[in-house]
């Protein structure tokens, strides 16, 4: 089992750099950082520009800068940002924001997961009956609807038509806004609507995973050895088929939670939401490389990790992976 | 004679599929007496598995028992609630699986699965169970069962992971083992030892067995008698020495007629020509008739009725008396 | 085999398949997915916005980026018979916007699906029949795509390229390039996991054995062998990329010079309280036309590849 551990994680060092790399590329791709980072100010001299870049270490080949780069990274040092908040360490940046973004996004995953696997199995259990039917087109329905838009729906209904919940922000601005005047009332309060969104869009596809992985092991041989050996339906159902069921949808979420951080952008920019992916859209915008690469490392370390526990689990559940 | 044990009725068993109805068992009826073994022989597609399935009532979806009466020690198992049904499945009729690489669930270990289906029909404590658990794999010859127990599905080979299900099977020491197919998807060495294997424990238990297969060769040696479907009905139901020796259904000679070494003898092996007919619109009156080289233009209108023509020799067919046949056995 | 051939939903397809023969494939498939309404449904969605992309001139009752309104002083006005989506905050007619904002949909969805494809085949086709160490290298770089943070080294990439050729070097193009070249991953692994799975079949390993070569094997006996599951996967692949192209557009890093929906979702999003027309007409659409290629992919998968039926 260590051995499988340490294999795994061997595994994982060369993806995160060939997607440091691919960031790295990127960032030297869009021209000179001195050039980016001094555009607005009109009166900056070659000379200091020059200087700027000794600085910075710009005048060294790429390669060197790269390595430069995986050192200060090791040292928890992501650099300077270039061009916004007045070029605050960009870790001391990403921890100003990532709570707000992990309370979202954390949320939306584990309220979905909790809700959906449950559906799925029901689902599966009861194929074709009018439950299945309305499920699966409601998960289909919503695997298809942009989450932006979803958002804009409810906040037009939530917010705006019937007045019961904030459209955006994740506190209100003054505390006599709070309800009841209690603050985390308040951080809730802000927080339902795109937690509801979140978590509506997230369910959909997993919905229709647990389904079909649970159709296709309730069809297996090994599910009618079972009933056949006189078991009750529950045991049938809890415990021999979703151990067999789980298996891909464990697969899945370790790829999905990657998806799920790097989509960010698009649900805080909807409830302008102050976490690292508004960040890291303005960071975009404004081509702040530090800002983009620290919050892309850190994106990237996340699924890694959630990667590894992912294959934990599925030794886990899976004997043929653990006692190879 | 002695008691019968399990009696089915003109079963009938359907599947809903969205291409039609597809018939799977058809008005099956047959009987397997205390103590014996019946070999259900026929093609593929020819309803053994179903007809087994539906004894557990067992039968997935979409297939559903819509006629007949299937008597366990004279009592209807189509009438009993779920419940109940599940106190008999396992305990009192075993169920042995075609393939054991797919039979086992792949994520438990063999212990946790013998142990939950000792612990689900028999009043015992964990510890208990381990060692009925243990003393059963040494029953169906596992060597060194203590060790092997903890083992997984995918570490033991075919022929293990067979004796594993056998000796699932065997657990609770039912009356009746159905047993589809069990060895054919093992190698004929070990195809010989698992058969032995079970024709002694069948021996040391005193059960009833209903024997699947589609090898003729198999039936012969371990079957008492034989009921012959084919395509959801019965042809023929006799005693084995009667169904080698003089049968009277041409789909049984045909059958016969196919088995390598009965057919020594002959320059080519027989096929049987055409294929199995399609269950959702069979052909009319005796299915057989668009294969059967003696079909007259009767055989298309009337369904022939499953009849004694000599005690304890059933056939359905309407010109059983006239064709004559002659076993493949004495050419 | 018995049981397998005389129950379930598999039996009544090898049933049908042993009664026609000499019936191909193609047909018997087009047979199931006649009977399929949630497909043909979804192939009538996508037909009505072909038909808007095709006709848009004559269709749109206003010409596109049509801003004479605003001087009427008829910005953001409701929708009405002369506006029937309303119109956005320049003034302009949503509803005009929202049929030229098709062909957008459709060339992203199209190209996009193109460029993954091509690139999924072939690293899927070549990984899975070649193995060793071809399939190793191409599957570790497949690897980094398929866990790499996808939207936001797509949002850098196209905020790049914009600073880097301002004239607006292809454009929509350049988004469609974009989302194609970073969203292969998924579908090489399964082409490849197919490639896998049919590679394995006696016939050709048999033609192995008789000498053919690498390519003839790759193109005249894998390729039609995995054809079914890539038509399926091009299909949802339509949908997915249009989603991309719109959540893009949405965020201000899209082509600034189309019309696209995602773009006149992000005019909207400043004006949701005062303007709901301006994005629900424009979402609405986009939900629509993924729908139309996520039924029609689920009905093709049906109708190709029963083992997959569910």
């Amino acid at each position: 089992m260590i051995k499988y551990i340490i294999r795994r994680l061997l595994y994982l060092i060369p993806l995160f750099f060939g997607i440091l790399i691919l960031v790295f590329a990127a960032s030297r791709m869009a021209g000179d950082p001195v050039q980016l980072m001094t555009g607005l100010n009109p009166h900056i001299t070659a000379e200091a520009k020059q200087q700027l870049r000794e600085y910075y270490g710009l005048d060294k080949p790429l390669y060197y800068q790269f390595l430069v780069y995986v050192w200060k990274l090791f040292n928890v040092d992501l650099g300077n940002a270039y061009a916004i908040r007045g070029g605050l360490p960009v870790t001391t940046l990403i921890g100003q924001y990532i709570w707000e973004t992990f309370k979202l996004q954390l949320a939306g995953l584990f309220l979905s997961l909790t809700i959906s696997i449950p559906i799925g199995i029901i689902s599966a259990k009861k194929q074709y009956s009018k439950l299945d039917v309305s499920v699966t087109t409601t998960s289909l329905l919503g695997t298809c609807i942009p989450v932006f838009y979803m958002g804009i729906i409810a906040i037009i209904v939530f917010s705006y038509y019937l007045g019961w919940l904030p459209p955006f922000g994740a506190h209100s601005l003054f505390p006599e806004r709070y309800p009841f005047g209690n603050y985390m009332l308040d951080e809730l309060w802000h927080m339902a609507l795109p937690t509801a969104v979140l978590t509506f869009a997230l369910l959909a596809p997993v919905v229709l995973l647990v389904r079909s992985s649970m159709l296709e092991v309730l069809r297996q041989d090994y599910i009618l050895a079972a009933r056949a050996s006189g078991l009750s339906e529950r045991t049938v159902i809890y415990k021999h088929a979703l151990r067999n069921a789980l298996i891909p949808v464990v697969t899945y979420i370790g790829l999905y939670f990657g998806g799920v951080l790097a989509g960010a952008p698009i649900t805080e920019t909807v409830f302008n939401w102050p976490g690292v992916g508004r960040l890291f859209v303005e960071a975009t915008r404004r081509l702040d490389f530090p800002v983009i690469m620290g919050i892309t490392v850190m994106i990237t370390m996340m699924t890694l990790f959630a990667n590894l526990i992912t294959d934990l689990t599925y030794a886990y559940i899976d004997p043929r992976i653990r006692l190879e | 004679m002695s008691k019968e044990l399990l009696k089915i009725e003109n079963l009938k068993t359907y599947f809903d599929t969205w291409a039609g109805v597809v018939k799977a068992v058809d008005g099956i009826s047959l009987e397997v007496e205390e103590g014996e073994t019946l070999g259900l022989v026929g093609e593929s597609g020819s309803g053994k598995t179903v007809t087994a399935l539906s004894v557990l009532r067992i039968v997935p979806r979409p297939g559903k028992i819509v006629d007949g009466r299937i008597l366990y020690r004279g009592e209807n198992l189509l009438e009993k609630k779920e419940n109940e049904m599940q106190k008999i499945r396992g305990k009192e009729i075993a169920y042995i699986f075609q393939d054991p690489a797919t039979s086992l669930n792949p994520v438990f270990s063999i212990a946790s699965q013998l142990i939950e289906v000792i612990r689900r029909h028999q009043n015992v404590g964990k510890q208990e169970a381990i060692e009925k658990a243990i003393e059963l794999l040494r029953l169906v010859e596992i060597p060194d069962p203590k060790i092997r127990i903890r083992d997984y599905p995918h570490q033991l080979s075919g022929g293990m992971k067979q004796r594993m299900a056998v000796a699932r099977a065997l657990s609770c020491q039912p009356s009746l083992l159905l047993a589809d197919e069990p060895t054919t998807n093992l190698d004929v060495t070990i195809q010989a030892q698992i058969l032995g294997l079970m024709k002694n424990l069948k021996k040391k238990l005193g059960m009833s067995m209903v024997l699947i297969t589609h090898d003729m060769g198999i039936v012969a040696d371990m079957a008492d008698r034989i009921t012959v479907l084919y395509a959801g009905r019965v042809c023929e139901s006799a005693s084995t020495i009667t169904i080698f020796y003089s049968p009277m259904h041409p789909y049984t000679e045909a059958l016969l007629t196919a088995v390598p070494h009965l057919a020594i003898k002959r320059e080519k092996l027989a096929v049987i020509p055409g294929t199995i007919p399609n269950l959702i619109e069979p052909p009319s009156g005796c299915r057989f008739h668009p294969r059967c080289k003696y079909a007259r233009a009767t055989c298309s209108e009337i369904v022939p009725p499953l009849e004694e023509i000599e005690p304890e020799h059933y056939v359905a067919c309407l010109r059983a008396k006239e064709i004559a046949i002659r076993s493949p056995l004495e050419s | 085999m018995d049981r397998k051939s005389s129950m379930g939903s598999k039996s009544p397809g090898q049933i049908v398949k042993k009664r026609s023969k000499g019936v191909s494939q193609w047909s018997i498939a087009w047979r199931r997915f006649k009977k399929n309404k949630a497909a043909l449904g979804g192939l009538f969605i996508i037909g009505v916005v072909v038909f808007m992309a095709a006709f848009d001139s004559l269709i749109a009752p206003f010409p596109p980026n049509d801003i004479s309104g605003f001087y009427k002083g008829e910005a953001r006005v409701p929708p009405s018979w002369d506006h029937l989506f309303g119109t956005d905050n320049l003034g302009r007619d949503v509803f005009s916007q929202v049929v030229y904002g098709a062909k957008a949909a459709l060339y992203v969805g199209f190209g996009a699906a193109a460029i993954v494809m091509s690139i999924a085949i072939l690293v899927g086709l070549v990984s899975g029949y070649y193995g060793g160490r071809i399939d190793n290298v191409l599957m570790r770089t497949t690897e980094i795509f398929l866990v790499m943070p996808f939207l936001l080294i797509l949002l850098v990439f196209l905020r790049v390229i914009i600073v880097l050729a301002p004239s607006g070097v292809g454009g929509l193009s350049m988004v469609t390039l974009m989302i194609g070249a970073f969203s292969w991953s998924a579908n090489a692994r399964i082409i490849r996991g197919e490639v896998l799975r049919v590679k394995e079949y006696e016939y050709i390993e048999a033609e192995r054995s008789l000498g053919a070569s690498g390519r003839r094997i790759l193109f005249r006996h894998l390729l039609p062998n995995v054809l079914h599951i890539i038509i399926v996967l091009t299909t949802l692949q339509i949908a997915t990329a249009i989603l991309v192209e719109a959540a893009v557009s949405f965020l201000g890093f899209g082509d600034p010079n189309t019309i696209t929906w995602g773009q006149q979702l992000q005019n909207a999003q400043e004006a949701v309280k005062e303007a709901w027309w301006e994005g629900i007409f424009p979402g609405l659409f986009i939900t629509l036309l993924v729908l139309g290629f996520s039924l029609l992919g689920n009905g093709l998968r049906d109708a190709l590849d029963p083992r997959l039926r569910e």
